[in-house]
């Protein structure tokens, strides 16, 4: 019963959720003449950017990789992680931003998480969709298993809806916990495998990184969309398993204090 | 009998907690169990009361004596501290007048969102947006940006949704008072017209309105029912007390 709470209550505001979400994904190229173009131009600057740099200002070293694999390495990782830093940037914020939602019309609070997460998620889409035409403009291929990566890409959301859960219930009572995120997530990023993979690692130091999950997605989706492989399933339950406990305590500890949270923002 | 119960409002107490320190509220929050960081202000004080379906509740009191916090409690936004709030029915709150709007997005765009917060489908908002733009009487600028709009408009277009709801409870904090003449007659008229099929709960300051529509009247005074029945006796006594604390002022 308690497992599938938190997916009962954003189907109960589906029709809320979903209006807001499309204000949301509808006001932010508003104003702007291109529209939804950037939406596609930035990632794809951002791709073209890393094949010039890691083609002509920093060959790659290595032999049994093609200069577009790597740089489609590297784009799938940041692809991830910059949904991961975008939610934890925001997260402690959201309710702040919200407040006049929250303490003057009966908002479901738990629903901006649902809210946040998709819109970037949407984002993260897009840049998905630009990763895998450049894959399949440069290696003229694209492996089966790219079909599988709903299954990893899931078991991510609800990492995601779980930590800013936990990020936007404390945010309201400090402003702490933004300063914290950005002191950390540039850290993190270096202990994520976005610039480097794990067999490039000394592997005394392996196991310590696979701690990171969010570093453990970027392996995984990599596998399915860059390597046709499959990922080490033991990792990928151990992460889905880690994943939907981080989801449901994510919950349960944002209402445990949601009805403080109405009275301190 | 028990089943003509809308709101039942039984021992209700908020104590909001007053911290000389910012931070103090996350520590009592992960601390709380071990240790007190705040000072309690007890808002509201065992109020219990019932509305059947179909009253018409008027509630006054003066200004701090707790009406929009058991306004607020009793749509959910807020928590009793003791005591509980059961509600059967929807509601439409109307409490503060578009507080939810964005100003960023056209009037039709934050009609389909307060829609959807009152719990349309979205094809039943899109059914009632003409209905909800005659109501609200804007005119054009319901495809214009809410930062444009004029105090009055925002309420206009926020009172319209939410008498488009199809709410079983219709609960006003003071929102009538908002908008020109026109409109506040038009606002009346709705009151009355929804008065025969749903409930209301409406906090007012102006007297003589709230005689004419209540069935009966909560007087809430320093966080306490102080009288909860007919509207005439306790409207002429509420008028007593404050106009008794008024006068040493004027003269």
């Amino acid at each position: 019963m308690y497992f599938v709470v938190p997916f009962e209550r954003a189907w109960h505001h589906r029709e809320l959720i979903r209006a807001v979400v499309r204000r949301e994904l509808k006001s932010r190229f508003r104003g702007s003449l291109l529209g939804w173009v950037w939406a596609i131009a930035a990632p794809l600057a951002m791709l073209i950017a890393y094949t010039f740099v890691f083609s002509v200002a920093l060959p790659v070293q290595s032999q049994n990789i093609s200069i577009t694999e790597y740089a489609g390495n590297i784009f799938c990782g940041l692809i991830v992680f910059n949904l991961f830093s975008e939610l934890a940037y925001r997260a402690p914020m959201l309710l702040h931003e919200h407040s006049s939602f929250v303490k003057k019309s009966i908002f479901p609070s738990e629903a901006i998480a649902w809210i946040a997460s998709i819109r970037a998620f949407v984002y993260a889409g897009i840049s998905f969709v630009v990763l895998i035409v450049f894959r399949l403009v440069t290696a003229h291929w694209l492996p089966v298993t790219i079909l599988l990566s709903p299954l990893v890409i899931l078991p991510f959301a609800l990492l995601m809806l779980g930590i800013v859960w936990f990020l936007m219930g404390l945010g309201a009572f400090t402003k702490d916990v933004a300063h914290l995120m950005i002191s950390i997530v540039p850290i993190m990023m270096f202990a994520t495998p976005i610039f480097y993979t794990l067999d490039q690692i000394p592997p005394e130091f392996v196991p310590w990184l696979k701690l990171n999950v969010v570093g453990d997605y970027i392996e995984m989706l990599r596998a399915l969309v860059m390597h046709g492989q499959l990922p080490n399933l033991v990792m990928y339950f151990v992460c889905l398993i880690v994943s939907y406990v981080v989801f449901l305590l994510g919950y349960a500890f944002f209402m445990r204090y949601k009805s403080v949270i109405v009275d301190v923002i | 009998m028990s089943s003509d119960v809308v709101i039942s409002c039984r021992n209700v107490g908020k104590a909001f907690q007053l911290y000389s320190h910012y931070n103090d509220q996350l520590k009592q929050a992960l601390l709380g169990f071990w240790k007190k960081f705040y000072h309690q202000h007890w808002v509201l004080n065992d109020v219990s009361f019932e509305v059947r379906k179909g009253e018409r509740i008027g509630i006054v009191g003066r200004n701090g004596a707790g009406k929009t916090t058991l306004l607020q409690i009793i749509c959910g936004i807020t928590t009793p501290t003791t005591g509980s709030v059961e509600v059967h029915g929807r509601i439409a709150p109307i409490l503060a007048l578009g507080a939810g709007f964005d100003g960023s997005l056209t009037g039709r765009e934050n009609a389909r969102i307060g829609g959807a917060i009152l719990g349309l489908k979205r094809n039943e908002v899109e059914r009632r947006l003409p209905a909800i733009a005659e109501f609200a009487g804007i005119g054009p600028f319901l495809d214009q940006q809410v930062k444009y709009y004029s105090t009055g408009m925002v309420s206009r277009l926020a009172f319209a949704v939410c008498a488009h709801a199809d709410a079983d409870i219709l609960i006003i904090d003071e929102a009538l008072a908002v908008g020109d003449e026109a409109f506040q007659a038009k606002c009346e008229r709705y009151v009355e017209e929804f008065a025969r099929h749903g409930t209301i709960l409406m906090v007012s300051h102006s007297l003589d309105y709230l005689r004419g529509i209540s069935d009966k009247v909560v007087w809430i005074d320093g966080g306490k029912v102080r009288a909860f029945g007919a509207p005439e006796p306790i409207i002429a006594e509420y008028r007593a007390a404050i106009l008794s604390e008024a006068a040493p002022v004027g003269a």
